[in-house]
């Protein structure tokens, strides 16, 4: 009995198919504890997001402990953030976390990577392209990540998490004129410090 | 009158284009107004939204505090800490969305001292209470009895509240206004566009109307023409049937006369005697086939010759006197018949003999236009 030709021998077409279905196929991590990520050599803004694809969107008012987010794989924005910046921030990317404040609707937060002039957005975490390029401005990553959730922006502000708590970095308000924008590592002082 | 239509056409079409350009553009121009100032009545909700949020935040932390300075339990005072901690997030938005607001700043100012002292007090009654220091706790919550910067920093939020509201009353109403422009641009251009394009309509449908009418007095004008060329073709036929019975009449009457003429020259040959015809100038014009015969000169060497080449007259009968000279050029102007006048015929040879000559003029409408003259001949030639 005669094999039909494209099982015997596939063609160029059939292979080149197959790469393009492996190129595109999202590539897709099992979910792992912060020690794993802490320690991977291989760690980087496309591969940290490759960890989260099953994950569940679940809100929280507070900021969720990263083992916690990553055992139950459920969680907000803040909690993907916060553990991106986290988790690059010690393999020498320059992590920026950004909250952007959405007209009638909760914060949005996500974190920009310099180096890949992109931001990782909890959002995009089950799509292809996990990574959403953007300018490094703080007015340019609201008015993208605004533009994302089809919402208006009001403010955004840079934040560092340290010891459980936001610590602002500098704050821009949308219908203040650009030129007034605190320039990139400008720190916005005489914040009340809660300090105990 | 149609290049003038076109052009009125066109005109309109042009201005109806230049208002709609202009509606446009003026869309697009409210539109980004708008937008602005959506933006503007956004960031008002939000600074009212943040003071709110701060009042919340720092009620929230206050009675965490109070909760933890009762239990003691960690639980609350990471309560606290969160609490203020989103107290002073939302101070830091608030100040950064109100900074432009000079008329807020002695507010912030003051948040601001008040804000300070507050966590200095939280520090010094937490850092008593983790000592199970009851006696300084019970000291500094004594010395913020009535908690008067609480009710401050409450008033001092609630003007800023009372503030933005008005704010967010004038920036709503203005938006309102532009949205109302907006609509009346559109409505106003649409209008405008609307009735220069039916003053479009109306040109190019009287110009229609009044090609139909053309068209139709063409028509008729046509169908007048064709009617005359019907009739005028009608007259022609009539006319050539009739001319060709006029020359079938014509050619039976030439048939007929040219018969008669032969007929007549039959009988002027036949007839014995010399007939000549002469002009008016007594010459001659036509001669019988018995002239020829017996002077011997041919028609030819005749005609348009005098008569007196072949005729010599004599006086009358019993009149001795001498011959008139020329008695027939005279009888010629005169009109007068000459009769069995006594003549010399001459031939060419040079023969002679006696004839009795007569002549009678030829008239065309009492005009004397020729003569003619016959030759009757007594003796035979000499």
């Amino acid at each position: 009995m005669e094999i039909p030709t494209l099982i015997r021998q596939p063609g160029r077409r059939a292979w080149g198919g197959l790469a393009l279905v492996v190129l595109l196929w999202p590539l897709r991590l099992p979910a792992a504890t912060l020690a794993e990520m802490l320690k991977d050599p291989q760690m980087n803004p496309k591969r940290f997001a490759s960890h989260f694809g099953d994950f569940a969107y679940e809100y929280h008012r507070e900021i969720q402990p990263p083992e916690v987010f990553l055992t139950y794989k459920r969680g907000d924005c803040d909690d993907y953030a916060v553990l991106a910046d986290r988790v690059l921030k010690p393999r020498g990317f320059g992590t920026r976390l950004i909250q952007v404040k959405l007209a009638g609707q909760i914060d949005h937060a996500v974190c920009y990577v310099n180096e890949a002039r992109a931001y990782l957005d909890y959002n995009n975490r089950a799509v292809f392209f996990t990574l959403a390029r953007s300018g490094a401005s703080l007015r340019t990553i609201a008015s993208k990540v605004a533009d994302s959730l089809e919402a208006n922006w009001t403010s955004a502000f840079e934040f560092e998490f340290i010891g459980g708590k936001k610590e602002l970095v500098a704050t821009v308000v949308k219908t203040a004129p650009p030129e007034s924008d605190p320039r990139p590592g400008q720190k916005s002082g005489n914040a009340v410090k809660v300090d105990f | 009158m149609k290049d003038k239509i076109i052009l009125r056409v066109l005109t309109l079409f042009g201005v109806a284009l230049a208002v709609l350009v202009f509606v446009a553009l003026a869309a697009i121009r409210n539109i980004n107004r708008a937008t602005a100032g959506s933006d503007w009545v956004n960031h008002t909700h939000a600074v009212i939204m943040e003071a709110d949020a701060l009042q919340s935040a720092y009620h929230a932390g206050d009675g965490a505090l109070r909760t933890f300075l009762l239990t003691g339990d960690p639980r609350d005072l990471a309560a606290t800490r969160e609490a203020f901690g989103e107290m002073s997030e939302h101070f830091e938005v608030v100040k950064a969305l109100a900074k432009d607001e000079a008329a807020h700043a002695p507010k912030f100012a003051r948040l601001q001292v008040l804000f300070t002292e507050r966590m200095e007090f939280a520090r010094e009654v937490i850092a008593a209470r983790e000592k199970n220091d009851a006696g300084t706790v019970r000291r500094l919550l004594a010395a913020s009895a009535g908690n008067e910067a609480a009710q401050e920093i409450n008033r001092l939020i609630e003007k800023l509240q009372l503030a933005e509201r008005e704010l967010l009353t004038a920036r709503d109403k203005a938006s309102y206004l532009q949205a109302q422009t907006t609509r009346w641009t559109v409505f106003s251009g649409l209008i405008i566009n609307f009735l220069l394009l039916g003053g479009a309509a109306w040109l190019i449908r009287d110009d229609i109307a009044a090609r139909k009418r053309a068209a139709a007095l063409l028509g008729e004008a046509n169908a007048t023409l064709e009617a005359r060329v019907r009739e005028r073709t009608a007259e022609l036929v009539t006319s050539n049937a009739k001319l060709l019975a006029e020359n079938q009449e014509r050619k039976w009457g030439n048939q007929a006369l040219e018969h008669q003429l032969r007929y007549n020259q039959l009988i002027i040959n036949s007839i014995t005697d010399l007939v000549v015809v002469l002009t008016k100038m007594a010459n001659v014009s036509r001669v019988n086939p018995a002239v020829t015969q017996w002077t011997g000169w041919s028609a030819a060497e005749l005609i348009n010759q005098p008569l007196l080449r072949m005729v010599r007259l004599k006086p009358p009968d019993g009149d001795s006197g001498p011959a008139t000279a020329d008695p027939i050029s005279l009888a010629l102007r005169t009109g007068r018949e000459i009769h069995e006048q006594p003549a010399v015929i001459l031939a060419k040879d040079g023969r002679e003999a006696a004839a009795r000559l007569s002549m009678y003029p030829l008239r065309d409408r009492d005009k004397v236009v020729g003569a003619v003259v016959t030759i009757h001949i007594l003796t035979n030639p000499v």
